[in-house]
């Protein structure tokens, strides 16, 4: 029985979410190209300034905006280095050996998962009093006389540990659900064959699940380019801005003390964007070439 | 028997030391958060409190006017509910209208859909602000409740339950004279259950922990929900680690609940979302 045409019906289902997404993203996402072109204040009219702020972003050294992106891009690229592998590494070795079935290891495999369902304001704050020299245990055990998230590398090694610690939990559930379709007969016929775990884990178990590893990677990767909460919560970007990440500039100078400057921030954004989805693209190629 | 005992052995006493390091933070917020303030700054450490009080969350009950943090957290559990119910009708509607409903163009609109989940989502902050402030809904419950409606992602998840449907069920409807709303009512939504679980619960979470977008559009006071609102507390009681604790735990404890009743349903997500079955 084919349908006819059902113009009416149609609006019905189709028009709440196309009303929102009209509304709050494509809206919203030409608006936010076309600011970044403009000298817009977040109130006034916006007035066209062509690819002004783009030039003093990018190679206006006397400019504060010049020496913020900068300063903020690297630190941003530093995080995402520091931490995409570790949030990939580090579930994937603990997925190994969850999916071994050891003891527990449903227990294990929850606990592990718990953080990541826990606000990045709460968790911070709760490690900012660990790591607190007035209050905490850590430095104490350590036998460190400073200041941890002022002080750097310390500053540095926290933010990447905790960020670890908080996002752990999401791929390494997709590592243990992807182990688990693994074929237990290519395993057995390797054992067979006398291999032992770590040639079983590169051979077998890592060509299997190849296809997951490479959409956690590309979106661990995004997810770390927008790192916010953690840096502002735990260090306030310090010391000396060292980790001060984009997303803090981006937000203060739209939405901070003073006068907004909009325009400004949504060319910092674009360029964010297009950085970010330059890695995807890259990621994606040379996955591709791999194959 | 694919791994030996030893293996296992060895496996189930690297796992068990992670484990404890991974659960100690929460553990020490715990019991801290009953621990008088003396007794935190006091140099020698112990995990359990030698006096338990509760003074640190009659603090956060002795209604401050800056920090009201059970408002927020009543806050946070409205909008969080109200965005949860906002997503679960859009997108089982549009899910439903994108598989069963014919009209041209249909597949073309959907695959741009999916196609601006690559757009980045950090150029949608600041025009979004403007939107909301245009609207008039800025520390209203409205900016942080709508926006979140708007993607496309759940959309996506359950318009491949909707797909798995066999159409013979909807025929059979369409034979008893029903119409394309009671089709999705009594044949689609009821099968589509389990991918709106998911949704719910990752809508919900999602909600509940968001920090940045609340932040920017929810500024007053009395209208923030608790997860920036706890800057505000951490900036009230920098010297007060107790009563900024039990906030914070305070923030943990719905996602706790949320979890232990749930759990089942967050492993299956979290599988489903990596595109394998």
């Amino acid at each position: 029985m084919k349908k006819k045409h059902q113009g009416l019906w149609s609006l019905l289902f189709l028009g709440p979410h196309m009303i929102l997404f009209i509304l709050f993203f494509l809206i919203p996402a030409v608006f936010g190209i076309y600011i970044a072109f403009t000298d817009w204040d977040l109130f006034g009219t916006p007035q066209w300034v062509g690819f002004n702020n783009f030039k003093e972003i990018l190679f206006d050294s006397k400019s504060i905006y010049h020496t913020q992106f900068m300063n903020g891009t690297r630190n941003t690229i530093l995080f995402v280095i520091f931490t995409v592998p570790l949030c990939v590494i580090v579930p994937l070795v603990i997925a190994t050996m969850i999916q071994a079935k050891p003891k527990l290891y449903k227990l294990f495999q929850s606990l592990f998962y718990l953080p990541t369902l826990f606000a990045v304001s709460a968790v911070m704050l709760v490690w900012s009093f660990l790591l607190s020299l007035s209050y905490g245990p850590l430095p104490k055990w350590f036998g460190l006389k400073i200041n941890i998230t002022s002080t750097q590398p310390w500053a540095w090694v926290a933010l990447v540990l905790i960020t670890v610690w908080w996002c752990v939990g999401q791929n390494l559930i997709i590592y243990v659900a992807a182990l688990n379709g693994v074929p237990v007969e290519q395993v057995e016929a390797a054992r067979i064959d006398g291999a032992g775990n770590f040639t079983i884990f590169m051979k077998i178990l890592m060509p299997n699940i190849r296809f997951p590893l490479f959409f956690t990677l590309v979106t661990t990767t995004i997810a770390q380019f927008n790192v916010y909460g953690q840096p502002l919560m735990l260090t306030n970007g310090g010391p000396n801005n060292s980790t001060r990440v984009l997303m803090m500039d981006i937000q203060n100078n739209a939405f901070g003390a003073g006068i907004p400057t909009a325009g400004m921030a949504s060319a910092m954004a674009v360029l964010l964007g297009l950085l970010i989805m330059l890695v995807s693209v890259v990621q994606f190629v040379v996955m591709r070439r791999q194959d | 028997m694919q791994y030996s005992k030893a293996t296992k052995i060895i496996f189930f006493t690297i796992l068990a030391i992670l484990g404890v390091l991974w659960m100690f933070p929460i553990v020490w917020a715990i019991f801290t958060s009953f621990k008088s303030n003396d007794e935190i700054i006091s140099s020698d450490f112990q995990l359990l409190p030698q006096h338990w009080t509760l003074d640190n969350y009659k603090e956060l009950t002795a209604s401050n006017e800056q920090t009201p943090v059970f408002k927020w957290f009543l806050n946070s559990l409205i909008i969080s509910s109200c965005q949860t119910l906002l997503v679960l009708v859009v997108v089982s509607l549009a899910a439903y209208g994108y598989t069963r409903l014919q009209f041209k163009g249909r597949d073309a609109l959907f695959n741009f859909l999916l196609a601006t989940m690559m757009f980045p989502g950090v150029l949608n902050l600041i025009p979004n602000y403007k939107i909301i402030d245009t609207l008039g809904w800025t520390n209203t419950f409205l900016a942080v409740i709508v926006p979140g409606a708007a993607g496309v992602y759940n959309i996506f998840l359950v318009r491949q339950f909707v797909v798995g449907i066999p159409h013979e069920l909807d025929e059979a409807a369409i034979v008893d004279g029903a119409n394309e709303w009671q089709i999705f009512r009594h044949v689609i939504l009821p099968l589509i259950r389990p991918a709106l679980t998911v949704v719910a619960l990752f809508t919900f979470t999602g909600a509940w922990n968001d920090f940045l977008w609340p932040s920017v559009v929810m500024t007053d006071v009395d209208t923030m929900p608790i997860t920036p609102g706890l800057q505000l507390l951490q900036g009230q009681y920098l010297t007060f680690p107790g009563v900024v604790t039990a906030g914070s735990l305070l923030a943990l404890i719905p996602m706790l609940l949320l979890y232990v009743f749930a759990q089942k349903y967050f492993m299956q997500a979290m599988a489903l979302n990596s595109g394998i079955k």
